[in-house]
């Protein structure tokens, strides 16, 4: 029977696709019936959007042409 | 006589020069995903750089070892963290000094119980500030944070990851799980103050 702290501990693997069959479907179980567990599920995935937005730091253009140029010269 | 023997020859490097141009396209296409997850598994700016330029003349010098076919984007990180590996930096980690991580909730329950009014998942996110996820990414230490960084932010496979970083791909999940977590301590931390 799946309880807050079990369902703590499936949250990675359960955004991360990787629980069997089974484990999913107690999770969810649980989760229809927790709003407590829910709300942090859903907010984990705020997160990971938000991490995942937050750390991009684009390619400067100068190292960019760096790069081209060390590129095997055509004869 | 001659003739047969030369014309094969000029075009066996032909079609070289040919798979080495396509090569050097392809794998400078890549270049902004490469930086992406290269700008974080290293402290700054400039040793992101300085790691670009180094792993991008390595694999035009040894385009000949990649498989075409296979994922380029892991190859070249491949040879990315070895390179960072061969300048030592594994040296400076402090095995003694990971952090134990808080739970999976922490970071939402820290976040709610110093929030006034009503919280929803929503406006808790919105407390978090770019510049605290980047500087708490930072503070994770080393062997957590390269697989964070290349599963969650290069969106890489488990498998992937344990093959750029040559390690089983158990280990992978293992430090992806415990790295997370101390990610999430870190921003708390970062955010509301410890």
């Amino acid at each position: 029977m799946c309880n807050c702290d079990e369902c703590e501990q499936w949250m990675q693997p359960y955004m991360d696709r990787v629980l069997t069959d089974a484990e999913r479907a107690e999770a969810e179980t649980h989760l229809n019936e927790c709003a407590y567990c829910r709300k942090r599920y859903r907010f984990e995935e705020h997160v990971r959007r938000f991490v995942r937005q937050a750390v991009i730091e684009p390619m400067p253009v100068e190292l960019k042409q760096k790069l081209a140029d060390l590129r095997t010269p055509l004869l | 006589m001659s003739e047969t023997t030369r014309e094969p020859d000029a075009r066996r490097l032909a079609t070289e020069a040919r798979d080495r141009v396509r090569f050097e396209e392809d794998a400078l296409a890549l270049s902004d995903q490469v930086y992406r997850v290269a700008r974080h598994l290293v402290g700054s700016r400039e040793e992101a750089e300085d790691l670009m330029q180094e792993t991008y003349a390595r694999a035009f010098r040894s385009w000949r070892s990649f498989t075409p076919g296979t994922n380029l984007r892991a190859w070249l990180l491949r040879i990315l963290t070895n390179l960072n590996i061969d300048r030592g930096r594994r040296l400076q980690r402090q095995p003694d000094q990971q952090p134990l991580e808080e739970g999976d909730y922490f970071l939402y329950n820290k976040l709610e119980e110093t929030s006034d009014g009503p919280t929803d998942e929503d406006r808790v996110v919105q407390r978090l500030s770019q510049n605290d996820v980047v500087s708490a990414l930072s503070e994770v230490p080393h062997d957590f944070r390269d697989v964070v960084v290349l599963v969650d932010i290069g969106d890489f496979t488990y498998a992937d990851a344990a093959q750029i970083l040559d390690i089983p791909v158990g280990t992978v999940m293992s430090r992806l799980h415990r790295g997370r977590r101390i990610l999430k301590q870190a921003m708390a931390e970062s955010t509301v103050g410890s």
